[in-house]
């Protein structure tokens, strides 16, 4: 019976003692100490190798699973590809002379025109290891110029930016993460806010300057790109979604706007780096 | 039988957290069941609460969540709180699991995997994330089925790494 006591007794010793190791662990997170980065970075330097056979060894098997669990959905999306190919054949010329007129736009404001940045393209190698965090890995890092913090995007717009950076990998925050955060502005017009993630599949939620009573609200199916303005984490007019539906934000002060995605963040193959970092 | 020493258990240990490790990088991601993919790491840290007791259990399940967290862009620390708590639960019935029939420690397992995925969410909502909801309950019915599926091999990988085969448990007990 005291031995049963005594026992229990450590047992308890114990889990506090690794609750309060984990609650420390917690606050150095949550102050951004660099330890836990660097933490991060060596185990990924370490970790890399095996991952990386790891992965080689289970594509084969997550193709066939994916083509078992997703056989429709695969088919549509050719179908719906092709007929995009088609749409877009004549479209160059067009988008040429909009890409001049919107570089000479932005230099007359003053802003960086996203199709002057250096980019690198990266392949994704792995989704993400939990149910929780919304990240995918790619397939350069540090050695290709990768940092923390710069955009991603690929054909369709952005799809998040770097969070971590080891040698010849990177982790992609994506924009659906709860954690994600994006300056935004709606095409041709003044309007500003900061669009948030809100969870796998969902569509971005975006705070504005703009009261409920305003005589010009936005339309669903307006576009929405990256507003670049000054010490912004992402430069000017990176395409980022379509207007769904507009609604009053909690307080009712202002109205907030459910954007949804261009880029298809469940399906990603090959992705850009934008070689592009915040100012500090 | 004599039991093994504890570098031996360290050791199989740390080689059972490395194989589950490089087995949820590499490839749970790719194996996912309605958007979802299996917590191999939780489910090592419950089959430390059975085979091993809620003293070790919790340290095994601590490991296992801290391992796990050097990989994710969660708060650090999150799963090992989730994982030494949830490995501290399970071991506190270790003596009713370990001399019951086969499926006892494989319900066992489900019960703690899909307890493991609420009280996750609940510790990430506590730390300001928006966890709680319809979509953790989903998540944690699909943990608990995938892991399921993955119980009886790691329950048996664990009892081989913490030498606590059914016999030498019950002499625990008498002990």
């Amino acid at each position: 019976m005291a031995l049963s006591r005594r026992s229990g007794g450590r047992s308890r010793l114990t889990i506090a003692l690794l609750v309060l190791t984990s609650l420390t662990l917690l606050t150095l997170d949550f102050r951004d100490a660099a330890i836990v980065q660097s933490a991060r970075r060596t185990a990924g330097n370490v970790f890399s190798p095996l991952r990386g056979a790891a992965e080689t060894v289970s594509e084969p098997f997550s193709n066939a699973w994916h083509g078992i669990t997703s056989y429709g959905e695969v088919q549509d999306e050719n179908d719906r590809l092709r007929r995009r190919i088609e749409e877009l054949e004549g479209r160059p010329v067009l988008d040429e002379d909009a890409a001049q007129q919107l570089a000479e736009l932005l230099e007359q404001q003053n802003l960086e025109w996203v199709g002057a940045i250096p980019t690198t393209a990266v392949r994704v190698l792995s989704g993400s290891p939990s149910n929780f965090s919304h990240t995918v890995d790619v397939s350069k890092g540090s050695r290709d110029g990768i940092k923390v913090g710069m955009p991603v995007v690929n054909g369709a717009g952005l799809v998040g930016k770097v969070v971590l950076v080891t040698r010849d990998r990177s982790t992609v925050q994506l924009l659906t993460d709860p954690d994600f955060a994006v300056g935004i502005r709606l095409l041709g017009t003044q309007v500003t806010g900061t669009a948030r993630g809100q969870g796998k599949g969902e569509d971005l939620l975006a705070d504005t300057n703009i009261e409920p009573d305003a005589a010009d609200l936005p339309k669903p199916g307006a576009s929405v790109t990256t507003s670049g303005v000054d010490r912004a984490a992402f430069p000017a007019s990176i395409p980022i979604g379509k207007v769904r539906s507009i609604k009053e934000s909690r307080g009712g002060l202002t109205i907030e706007l459910e954007i949804r995605p261009m880029a298809d963040t469940e399906r990603l193959a090959f992705l850009t780096v934008l070689l592009w970092e915040p100012t500090p | 039988m004599t039991p093994p020493s504890p570098l031996l258990v360290a050791v199989r240990t740390s080689l059972i957290l490395v194989i589950a490790l490089t087995i949820q990088l590499g490839f749970a991601p790719g194996l996912q069941v309605f958007g979802v993919q299996g917590d191999l790491l939780l489910l090592v840290a419950i089959a430390g609460g059975i085979s091993a007791g809620p003293d070790r259990g919790a340290a095994i399940g601590f490991a296992a969540g801290l391992a796990y967290d050097l990989f994710l862009q969660t708060p650090f620390g999150l799963s090992a709180l989730t994982y030494a708590i949830v490995a501290y639960l399970v071991g506190g019935l270790q003596d009713s699991v370990l001399r019951a029939a086969w499926w006892i420690p494989v319900l066992t397992a489900t019960a703690a995997s899909m307890l493991g995925v609420i009280l996750y969410g609940v510790f990430g909502t506590v730390l300001g994330g928006d966890l709680i909801g319809l979509e953790l309950v989903r998540v944690a019915l699909i943990v608990g089925l995938l892991n399921t599926i993955a119980a009886p091999l790691v329950v048996k990988a664990m009892g081989w790494a913490t030498g606590s085969t059914k016999h030498a448990r019950a002499r625990a007990v008498y002990r």
